[in-house]
This record gives C-alpha cells, sequence and structure tokens, in this order.
C-alpha cells in the first residue's frame, strides 16, 4: 500500500526521472507537508477539526517522512493544521528526500547522477517499476476527474494535494485542467487537513506579497 | 458514539449521536455501508440524523463521502438533515455541501429523497 506522501512525490517526478520544477516550490512543500499529516490521520496517529490538529498516537508508523512530522507536531503545542503545514514547509527538502529514499526501498525508483556539460551533475529518480504507481496515482486522478460519480476519500485528497502542490499540470495540460476546474473544485479536497493546507497557501502568499510590496516602498 | 436505526416511508433513518472523530469513525463506517446496502435491497432511501452529533472530525468526516459514494453506487436517494451548528462549520469549510444533499430538517430531507411523510 503507497501512502498519499509517496504518490504526491511520485507525481512530481517527470518521465526521465528529473524532479518537477514545481516540486521547488513552497505550494508544494505545504502539499507535502499536508499528505504527511493525511497519511498520520489515516494511521490514528492525529485527527484534525477546526480548533486544531490533535495527537492521538506518538507510536512510529514505520515511515520516515510522517514519524518526523508526527514528532515535531507531538512536541508543539495544539495548534490548526494551517499553522503546522505553515511552520514544517521548511522540512520539506528532508521530508522529499526520505519519501525518496523510502520508494528506492521499495523499488519504485533509484537514484542517478547523470552528468551534463562534463561538470555538472544532476541527481535524478528515474522510475523502476514500469512506472506502475505513478501511472495508478495518476490515472485515479483522471479517472475521478472525467466521471460524473462521487470520489473515494484518498483520491479527493491526492486531486486536492496535487491543485494545491501545483503537479496536475505536470501531466495535464493547462486547457484540460482549466475545462475541469469546476469538477476539480467540487471533488477535490473534501477533507479538513487538506483545506488547512489551503488556508496554508493563501497565509504564505499573502505573507511573501506583502514583503514584495514592503520592498518596493 | 451512539447509533440508531428506524425505517418508515420507505426510509432508512440513521440517527447519529455525540463525536464522530478517529475512534468513531470504523465502526460507524461499517453500520453506513450496512445500511446502505440493505436500503438498497429494500428500495429504501438513507437519510442521515445529525441533530445530536455533536462533532465531525477529519477522519469522520471521510465517513459522509464513502456513505455518500456507496449510496449513488448503490442508486439510494441519500441525504443529511438537521446538522448541529458545529458540524455544519465542518461540512461549509469542507465543501460536502457541494457534494451531498443537506437539508434543515426531516421533512425537507424527505421531500429531496423523494418520500413523502
Amino acid at each position: 500500500m503507497i501512502s498519499l506522501t509517496e504518490e504526491l512525490t511520485l507525481l512530481a517526478v517527470e518521465d526521465d526521472g528529473r524532479i518537477a520544477y514545481t516540486a521547488g516550490s513552497p505550494n508544494f512543500a505545504m502539499a507535502l507537508v499536508g499528505a504527511c499529516i493525511v497519511d498520520l490521520n489515516k494511521a490514528g496517529r492525529v485527527d484534525a477539526d477546526l480548533q486544531g490538529l490533535n495527537v492521538l498516537s506518538t507510536e512510529p508508523t514505520g515511515l520516515e517522512a510522517q514519524d518526523r512530522v508526527l514528532e515535531v507536531i507531538a512536541a508543539g503545542p495544539v495548534q490548526t493544521t494551517e499553522r503546522w503545514v505553515l511552520e514544517l514547509q521548511g522540512d520539506s527538502p528532508d521530508l522529499v528526500r526520505m519519501t525518496l529514499a523510502h520508494l528506492q526501498r521499495r523499488g519504485i525508483l533509484h537514484q542517478a547522477e547523470k552528468r551534463f556539460l562534463w561538470a555538472l551533475r544532476a541527481r535524478r529518480y528515474p522510475i523502476d517499476d514500469g512506472g506502475k504507481e505513478q501511472k495508478e496515482a495518476k490515472l485515479r486522478i483522471l479517472a475521478a476527474l472525467l466521471s460524473e460519480g462521487l470520489p473515494t476519500p484518498d483520491d479527493s485528497m491526492l486531486i486536492g494535494l496535487a491543485v494545491a502542490g501545483g503537479l496536475l499540470e505536470a501531466f495535464m495540460s493547462k486547457s484540460e485542467v482549466a475545462r475541469l476546474a469546476e469538477r476539480i473544485a467540487e471533488i477535490g479536497g473534501l477533507d479538513l487537513v487538506v483545506r488547512g493546507v489551503e488556508s496554508a497557501i493563501r497565509a504564505d502568499a499573502e505573507v511573501r506579497a506583502h514583503a514584495i510590496m514592503l520592498s518596493i516602498h | 458514539m451512539n447509533v440508531t436505526h428506524d425505517n418508515d416511508h420507505k426510509t432508512t433513518t440513521i440517527h447519529a449521536t455525540g463525536r464522530l472523530d478517529f475512534e468513531a469513525a470504523g465502526a460507524f463506517q461499517k453500520d453506513l455501508e450496512a445500511s446502505i446496502a440493505a436500503a438498497a435491497a429494500a428500495g429504501n432511501a438513507v437519510l442521515l440524523d445529525c441533530a445530536t452529533l455533536d462533532y465531525v472530525s477529519s477522519a469522520g468526516l471521510r465517513v459522509f463521502l464513502v456513505g455518500a459514494r456507496a449510496a449513488k453506487a448503490a442508486n439510494v436517494p441519500f441525504a443529511v438533515y438537521a446538522l448541529t451548528a458545529a458540524v455544519k462549520e465542518v461540512f461549509d469549510v469542507s465543501g460536502f455541501g457541494r457534494i451531498i444533499d443537506v437539508l434543515a430538517d426531516r421533512a425537507g430531507a424527505l421531500e429531496k429523497v423523494g418520500r413523502s411523510a
């Protein structure tokens, strides 16, 4: 069984093994933290409501990235998902590294270094399992968006976090995403944690916009 | 969390009371799915009475989606009614009102699922 965090990370791996440039964005960082929290929620370690994220158990899940997030949340005060996502977004590079390492251990991808211009090296993560897990995640998203039925909770959360993290455009054309915008808004992210991620992204964008305005004046 | 059922007007009504959190979600999901399967066999609609449901967490909320999805797949008319203020706020924030029929009271819910009191 693949975790939501792993699925979201796989969506950021391009066909040639490069990590999509969107994975370096704050939005992806926050979506990834949200995916870890959803995985912890599904595993019964935390539960979210509008007042805050409550720790139910500190027992490790065995998933390094999720356990890192659990450790930090358990050591902190009870606060909203939005607040935790904002605070933990800086940990995203570590969370991605841990998740990629877990995917390597599972034989889903491997790490390769490619040289270009004779000297510069770029790290890539070619997919090893014939792309099964990655294709399945993409197909689930497309099937949910193109059908008229209701999504499963997992599909709704994956869509919501993929949208939040800017990953839909990695495998769908912009016009296709625009055409499905109404359906995406209807069935994506029907979940309090995903809504917390969306709030965090809005709050973060406001802070950045404010900082830009201050720097202009 | 406490759950009771009644059947009348070709309608199965599930009365949910208390807190729907991670601890309660698994059992409630099983109950809801079984009720929908039984309603499908009997040609009943399913209503979820939330008048005494005080709390819904993220884990609990997913059960509503599982239920609505099961009802749609089984062609069972399904609606939720009498949300408390706290639960309504969770529905509003999460966007569930866009995919599930949420009515103010039982009469409205019965009308929505094509049954009359």
